[in-house]
């Protein structure tokens, strides 16, 4: 096991969180992050268009979103366009791909078992997917990847629908894929899913499959670091 | 994902740390990335290239390939103008991982500092970083 950083953050602004991935990677990089960072966070809800656009796969007029004040964000991600909003765990790994002796597709493949391994806790049967990239009940899509890797170092990352509200979903087509019906890990199991224990699942589950051995880092010491 | 000894790594170019290539066409260099870099992302499905009159200096990003759900930067080897794109790619991105030194070649630069091309790795010395 190498050693990691665990960052856990509460609801974050879409652009905020992608300013300080930004930052990471450079730093990591650079080697000021000596070592691979995973980010835990919700987002209030936002639009993310990925390289290819994807604005064709938005079902509502932008002025519709603009009116429940919800931002459209072009990224610069791998995928089509997603939706990220309260209830949903996002999981940015800003990950030393080389040195983690790990190729993009099977990084891609680890952050999809991870959400697997994390559905399996409710004793839910999730699975991935090589062609639609993604965590999978049947033919309903509980978590999508979505990576961009710079220079050897990963970042973006998951998103796995715990509670989330699934309304938005049905403005887009998600994932450019025609009839992708969305769900969540509480509608599967018809439980209230803690979120708490979502995120304390993920962890144990990352730390496994990428070989880390994560210590707790608060925003602060994280920024410091970053310089 | 291949063995290093699998993959075509040919001597008359090139290549730089982040696994682009680069070889002479006259007074142009032609770029493209590595066996090895298309080996490691697997099937790519959008290549994403600048448009021909960009001037972009070594180093800096001039695009991107996508493979399933995963984009990856594309960097300059030799800075200087892009003088041609390979269109081809829009439609059949997958010459980039079947003939990543032939009919997957990416962009055509004319060169700022053509010196900079003798700064890239030979075979041998990109084949050391590769084995670590």
């Amino acid at each position: 096991m190498r050693p990691g950083y665990l960052l856990a953050l509460p609801e974050t602004d879409y652009r905020q969180a992608l300013a300080l991935q930004h930052r990471a990677v450079a730093a990591r990089r650079e080697g000021r992050l000596a070592r691979d960072l995973v980010v835990m966070l919700e987002h209030p809800p936002v639009f993310t268009l990925g390289r290819r656009g994807g604005r064709e796969n938005l079902l509502v007029p932008e002025e519709a979103l603009k009116q429940k004040s919800i931002a459209l964000v072009p990224i610069e991600r791998g995928g089509d366009i997603t939706y990220h909003g309260p209830g949903q765990l996002v999981v940015y790994p800003i990950v030393d791909l080389n040195a983690a002796q790990l190729s993009v597709v099977a990084f891609v493949g680890a952050l999809e078992q991870a959400m697997v391994a994390t559905a399996a806790h409710w004793d839910l049967k999730a699975r991935g997917d090589a062609v639609h990239r993604g965590a999978w009940v049947e033919n309903r899509k509980l978590g999508s990847v979505g990576i961009t890797v710079r220079r050897g170092i990963s970042f973006h990352g998951l998103a796995l629908n715990v509670s989330t509200d699934l309304t938005p979903f049905t403005w887009i087509n998600p994932c450019g894929i025609q009839s992708c019906a969305m769900t969540t890990l509480s509608q599967e199991t018809g439980v209230d899913v803690p979120m708490t224990t979502v995120r304390r699942e993920m962890a144990r589950h990352l730390s496994e499959l990428l070989g880390l051995e994560f210590e707790a880092i608060n925003l602060e010491s994280l920024t410091s670091l970053l310089g | 994902m291949k063995e290093i000894s699998e993959l075509h790594f040919p001597e008359n170019l090139r290549y730089s740390t982040d696994h682009e290539w680069a070889r002479p066409d006259k007074d142009l260099f032609v770029v493209g990335i590595s066996d090895y870099a298309q080996d490691r992302l697997g099937d790519i499905v959008y290549v994403d290239l600048p448009a021909t009159g960009s001037k972009i200096k070594k180093g800096a990003d001039f695009g991107s390939v996508e493979s399933v759900k995963a984009v990856s930067e594309l960097f300059m080897p030799i800075g200087g103008e892009v003088v041609a794109v390979n269109t081809q790619l829009g439609d059949t991105p997958e010459l980039v991982n079947s003939e990543p030194y032939g009919n997957g070649w990416m962009i055509k630069v004319k060169p700022g500092d053509p010196g900079e091309y003798q700064q890239l790795m030979d075979q041998k010395s990109y084949l050391d970083t590769l084995k670590g």
